[in-house]
């Protein structure tokens, strides 16, 4: 009955009702959704880090991180293979050999680090290969693994394989995308030039054209510009196993792109046994042997098994490899309830406000219960459930919205290309998938109901303080 | 049988630097069925009366005894307890629940008390035809003429079957064809039930029909006089 009473009180007055609850919908829900919109960011890291880059754990030469030396590899690497394959939790195994060393073209050069991979393995352990960008190859299909290479883009951009121009065909292009004669002749301008970034390129047009045409036609030009010398060659080259300088012409294969500018300018791929002849590596010798787990969250339990079952070698989870990275997968939860908490104490401050006008206004109401035997724990009890169904059917408004948004947005995503040029330099994506765990809402239900249970208490101790007589005098 | 004793009772008030002596001394006792008003003019302590016999106030000096309990040996949550348990409470507003029903609004003292659903509602049938809203159970007080409030909180005070019911006023804010109606009830419902009510008021109309009429002045009882007629 109390329940029952509480619930159609707080229908008594619509209007403010409503504005409370929808002042708890919007509030939950912009924390909700900017919440998610952070997690799939970082979601979206931590899934590039396991699937394109580290995979969940990585045995080394204990020596063979600080100095890159190729001899430093791991010395009994069949052993090692067979005890990651026989861990509880390994689903797959693979080695690498790993060459510092430099890649150059005519036009320029920069350090990378070569990994001479099992091509097969690797398609089943990493998702690398699904990030090739369209048009610039494969991932060392069939015919072309001989003496070919798959790199970043960050890395084809700084030795000029990948630039931007704008020849006879681009413009052929922007006419064939009806792009007016107008803007094509502000163009002729820069023909021929080459550009060797995308902001180089776009800080040239913005002299050249109108923001309103920037706006229209920037991205229609940019890529018409964008160009890729097919079949491009590069020279890896680096120490073999006596320290003699060596390496050779690599065709190129592929180039990825990921959310990571470090991991593409300095990762490079190459077939293992084209490396294995350049360094003089015999067969079975590794430098790295990754394992991959069935499912991320064994990371921390599989880690310390396999430390213990190899020592003298250094066995790192990703966890351990991007500290960074871990630290915020680590907080993120915390993190998550402290802007909660946030949200929520404002929203507290207007429950308490509405409960509290709502209580005012029934002196005499409550007066009357109080004199007709209704006792103080009760009215205590129906102040406060009209506080948490307030907060709780605008909780679950603000939940019901996010959800059908953050499901929308999921799918659609959101495009933050603005801020593509920072956000990548730190391998997070520009193009946000927000998503977000039930456990969250869990969570958010039970600091919602909190949060009405602690704005009802000022409220009902004031409807407790109400004497009877006053109701009766009242009169 | 004796409902209520009233054993020389004092109820002073120093709100103000004066001291306002609201009930001075006042002895009286009240019988089963009785059906009786408290006159007097403004200020002549009826209302404090009424709130220390209910067990709304506690008294400054002398005893109140009701069903046995004596009320100034009660905690304020046992005079909670007692009131439910014990008066039947009429305003002068009305005051019902506004966002209940007419009979979830008399239901509602019984469901404090816990009476088994079956025979709440069958308490509520019989009181709601017993003032005549037979037909109005579902109908919210915004509904209602303030007539037909008025005899849902008597059908309300009366459901439970309390002691003795107060009525503070409750034909002032009536027309005379719902006094009237209204006090047609009480009479009735005071032979049928044998309900004592006790009844502060000015109204005339309450006065002809009472069959004790308590006059009190400056706090004290300055004349209970019986009357013998029967409505």
């Amino acid at each position: 009955m109390i329940t029952s009473i509480a619930w159609k009180n707080v229908w008594r007055n619509k209007t403010r009702s409503l504005t409370v609850i929808a002042a708890v919908t919007v509030g939950v829900f912009a924390g909700v959704f900017s919440m998610a919109a952070i997690n799939s960011s970082i979601v979206q890291r931590i899934d590039a880090a396991v699937n394109e880059e580290l995979s969940h754990i990585q045995v080394n030469n204990k020596e063979f991180r600080s100095s890159g030396d190729l001899k430093d590899y791991i010395s009994d690497p069949a052993t090692v293979i067979s005890r990651l394959e026989q861990t509880e939790g390994v689903t797959d195994v693979t080695g690498r050999i790993i060459v510092r060393g430099m890649a150059s073209t005519s036009a320029g050069s920069s350090a990378v680090e070569v990994m001479g991979i099992n091509i097969e393995k690797e398609l089943e352990m990493f998702t690398l290969s699904r990030r090739l960008i369209p048009g610039t190859g494969s991932y060392f299909d069939a015919d072309t693994r001989l003496n070919s290479v798959f790199i970043g883009e960050k890395l084809a951009r700084e030795l000029n394989i990948i630039r931007y121009i704008l020849t006879p065909e681009a413009f052929q292009k922007l006419t064939d995308e009806d792009v007016p004669e107008t803007v094509t002749e502000k163009l002729r301008e820069i023909e021929g030039e080459r550009f060797s970034t995308e902001k180089t390129l776009t800080n040239a047009l913005a002299g050249l054209l109108s923001p309103k045409e920037m706006k229209r036609y920037g991205l229609m030009i940019r890529e018409a510009a964008w160009s890729y010398r097919e079949g491009s060659k590069i020279i890896l080259s680096f120490l073999d196993a006596d320290n003699h300088q060596t390496g050779a012409a690599f065709r190129i294969s592929g180039i990825y792109r990921t959310n990571n500018d470090l991991f593409e300018a300095l990762s490079v791929f190459v077939p293992e046994a084209e490396l294995r002849e350049l360094t003089g590596l015999n067969e079975g010798q590794y430098h790295r042997i990754i394992a991959r787990l069935g499912d991320n969250d064994l990371t921390g339990r599989v880690t310390p098994v396999i430390r213990e079952a190899l020592p003298g070698l250094e066995v790192l989870s990703w966890k351990e490899i991007q500290t960074d990275l871990a630290m915020i997968t680590d907080y993120i939860n915390q993190i998550y309830g402290i802007f909660m908490v946030i949200i929520l104490a404002a929203l507290a401050f207007g429950i308490v406000n509405t409960m509290l006008m709502s209580v005012l206004e029934r002196t005499r109401e409550l007066g009357m219960l109080s004199a007709i035997g209704m006792n103080r724990r009760r009215i205590f009890v129906m102040i406060m459930l009209e506080s948490i169904f307030l907060s709780a059917v605008g909780g679950l408004a603000g939940m019901t919205v996010s959800a059908v948004v953050i499901g929308i947005t999921g799918k659609t995503g959101i495009n933050l290309v603005k801020y593509s040029e920072g956000m990548e330099a730190f391998g997070y994506s520009a193009h946000l998938y927000p998503t977000i765990g039930a456990d969250f809402f869990i969570m958010l239900t039970v600091m919602i109901v909190i949060t009405g249970i602690l704005s009802a208490i000022y409220p009902a101790r004031k409807a407790l303080q109400l004497n009877p007589v006053e109701a009766l005098r009242g009169e | 049988m004796k409902v209520v004793e009233i054993n020389d009772v004092c109820k002073t008030y120093h709100d103000t630097e004066v001291e306002v002596k609201a009930v001075n001394g006042v002895t009286l006792s009240f019988e089963r069925g009785d059906f009786a008003v408290i006159v007097g003019p403004s200020g002549s302590g009826k209302t404090t009366l009424l709130n220390l016999i209910g067990g709304l106030d506690q008294p400054t000096a002398g005893e109140i005894i009701v069903a046995g309990h004596r009320l100034s040996e009660l905690k304020p949550s046992e005079l909670i307890d007692f009131r439910m348990e014990h008066v039947g409470f009429v305003f002068q507003s009305y005051n019902l629940i506004p966002v209940l029903t007419a009979a979830e609004n008399v239901e509602f003292i019984m469901n404090l008390q816990r009476w088994p659903k079956e025979k709440r509602k069958a308490r509520t049938d019989e009181m709601l035809q017993s003032v005549g809203l037979s037909d109005r159970h579902s109908s919210r007080p915004s509904q209602l003429s303030g007539g037909q409030q008025q005899r849902v909180a008597v059908a309300r005070a009366l459901a439970p079957r309390p002691e003795f019911i107060l009525a503070d006023e409750p034909t002032a804010n009536l027309d005379s064809k719902s006094a009237e109606s209204l006090l047609d009830i009480m009479e009735k419902l005071n032979r049928e039930e044998q309900m004592t009510f006790i009844f502060s008021t000015h109204d005339v109309r309450v006065m002809k029909r009472a069959r004790r009429v308590i006059t009190l002045e400056d706090g004290k009882v300055v004349s209970d006089i019986r009357t013998n007629h029967n409505s």
